[in-house]
């Protein structure tokens, strides 16, 4: 009743916005640690080189809009109002951007100060984050596998989070305990548990809303989930007792569940009504094959161990899920959602007869074309490049920090054009 | 069968004519996409209308709440309203991008406003309204066939 009351209470624009505005810069520095750090980037996944890259793609990129996102669309997904959005944003922001940098520079510089700093930043905002959003959608009950997802996903997220400052102590601190089946089991939280059952959580919604295709069928749309969390806490069992078998078969039941969502995703784009692939569409579609392909090497290293010691596995892996998997997914939905909430914040201001400026006047979808099309160059030379780092690395690097600087560019444009709007309506 | 269903079946039903529509400008036949906009303006306004004149005077009626979660979906019923006559005007105009670029704006629009219907508001009308739900259905499908 509660929800149902103020659901009408949409968000400030600021608070969605601000994150997606600042997210892509993080990718730029990921390309930029490319070019600057290619070869040591490539060498291995534990290198301070790699494991600042891969935060900043995550922590830095992907968290931050899925955050932003949240904001936005707890009310409208779920019925779910996080109290006070403004303030939320206003804490979680700044300290998710200052603490993803924070990270970075402590991974690479290997500094116990910037690693501290970065331990107060995440582990303070994301804290607030995740105590707002539980409380609003734990209020709400599982009415629809989206509502379950979203519930879960929080989990995730917070499992990734302490699971994350334990070890930013351990390192900052010294500690001698061993990291490694422990960042293992942090990325599988991060990468499964919180972006993962995130994503199909939204999925479930989007996917028919903006393609129209047919609905997911819903017995599989309530356990798939379930499936990924059952996964997760076995994958934590096993840690928790050193049980090398049974870490084995988590992932494979991880890769198993992935595999599974992809295929009936997949399987529902074929089956869509609508005309023309759009930006949104061509980002999901390539995020889709470049899953399938991570999720089969999930699986298959699952089965095999000595496949994930060949040379560039690791880093074929890392590329194809997080940059041309999950963020491609993210980048896919920014345009969708952008010029919504700036054409929607627009329509008060709309008079008889002086309509706002649709959303493809805000934002135009060829310019998303055009900078999906160099995010498929960068991808393919990024995975390339953890092939032949010694020589791609640098285009890789530069190719990768021109798209996010396209996209950054994007989204500050229809920003602008936004402003624009409202100022010829306020004066008009 | 619940209003819910009763309803959401209704939205689907709007989805259908939308993309035919869509499809028709996009295939670049405007003399086709008139025609398929026209059945699905149709369509939209006869749904406006059984919520505006039916279901949304009954739940105001039982609950009280005039001026909460109807009073919205009023709003973004008009908001659509206008979006429809300005994809009619692109089409008076042969511009297609324009239409197109209209539809985009109505088809998310749509969609999040019945999200909201589907998932908060119908499922009150049948808590709300479960001793009127056969009735009230009867009247909808009245109202949706003529407008």
């Amino acid at each position: 009743m509660q929800a149902l009351l103020s659901y009408d209470q949409s968000p400030p624009l600021s608070a969605p916005l601000r994150f997606f505005l600042t997210a892509p810069l993080f990718l730029v520095l990921a390309g930029a640690l490319g070019v600057l750090e290619g070869e040591a980037l490539f060498a291995s996944r534990w290198t301070p080189a790699a494991l600042a890259a891969t935060h900043l793609v995550t922590a830095g990129f992907m968290l931050q809009i899925m955050v932003g996102a949240l904001i936005q669309i707890l009310p409208v997904l779920a019925g779910a109002n996080l109290a006070r959005p403004r303030l939320i944003a206003g804490i979680v922001h700044p300290g998710l951007a200052l603490g993803a940098l924070a990270l970075a520079l402590g991974f690479l510089q290997s500094a116990p100060g910037w690693l501290h700093a970065a331990g107060v930043l995440l582990g303070g905002s994301l804290t607030v984050f995740i105590g707002a959003a539980g409380l609003a959608i734990f209020r709400v009950p599982s009415t629809s596998p989206s509502i379950r997802g979203l519930k879960l996903s929080v989990i995730g997220l917070a499992v990734t989070v302490a699971s994350g400052l334990f070890m930013l102590l351990a390192l900052a601190g010294g500690w001698a305990v061993p990291l490694m089946p422990l960042a293992d089991l942090h990325a599988a939280w991060g990468l499964g548990g919180w972006a993962g059952i995130l994503l199909a959580a939204v999925a479930y919604v989007v996917v028919p809303m903006f393609q129209l295709t047919p609905g997911y069928p819903a017995k599989p749309a309530w356990r798939f989930p379930l499936l990924l969390m059952a996964a997760l806490l076995l994958w934590s069992l096993a840690w928790a007792v050193s049980a090398e078998a049974l870490q084995r078969l988590a992932q494979a039941a991880l890769a198993v569940g992935g595999l599974l969502f992809v295929g009936q995703t997949m399987k529902l784009q074929a089956a869509r009504r609508r005309a023309r692939p759009d930006s949104t569409f061509r980002y999901w579609q390539g995020a889709l094959y470049a899953s399938l392909l991570a999720l089969l090497m999930l699986l298959a290293s699952a089965v095999h161990p000595p496949l994930a010691g060949v040379p560039a596995w690791m880093g074929v892996f890392g590329v194809l899920i997080l940059l041309a998997g999950l963020s491609a997914f993210i980048i896919g939905m920014l345009y969708k959602i952008v010029p919504f909430l700036l054409w929607l914040h627009l329509q008060p201001l709309a008079r008889p007869g002086k309509p706002v400026p649709p959303m493809n006047k805000l934002l135009a979808d060829k310019d998303g074309l055009g900078q999906w099309r160099l995010y498929l160059a960068a991808l393919l030379l990024a995975v390339a490049a953890a092939i032949r780092p010694d020589w791609l690395a640098v285009p890789a690097g530069l190719c990768l920090m021109a798209t996010a600087g396209w996209l950054w560019w994007n989204l500050a444009a229809g920003t602008r054009n936004y402003r624009r709007a409202r100022l010829t309506a306020v004066s008009a | 069968m619940t209003i819910r269903e009763f309803m959401s079946d209704d939205h689907r039903h709007c989805d259908d004519l939308f993309a035919l529509a869509e499809q028709a400008a996009a295939d670049g036949s405007l003399t086709r996409a008139r025609s398929s906009f026209g059945n699905f303006q149709m369509a939209m306004l006869r749904h406006f209308l059984g919520e505006e004149q039916t279901l949304f005077p009954a739940f105001e009626e039982r609950t009280g709440m005039r001026m909460g979660p109807t009073q919205v979906m009023r709003m973004e019923h008009e908001q659509m309203r206008e979006l429809m006559v300005a994809a009619v005007d692109a089409l008076a105009q042969d511009d297609a991008e324009s239409f197109l670029g209209q539809l985009e704006t109505l088809l998310i629009m749509m969609q999040q406003h019945n999200m909201k219907e589907e998932n908060v508001l119908y499922p009150m009308c049948d808590q709300q309204l479960a001793a009127e739900q056969d009735s009230l259905i009867e009247r909808l499908q009245g109202d949706l066939q003529t407008a």
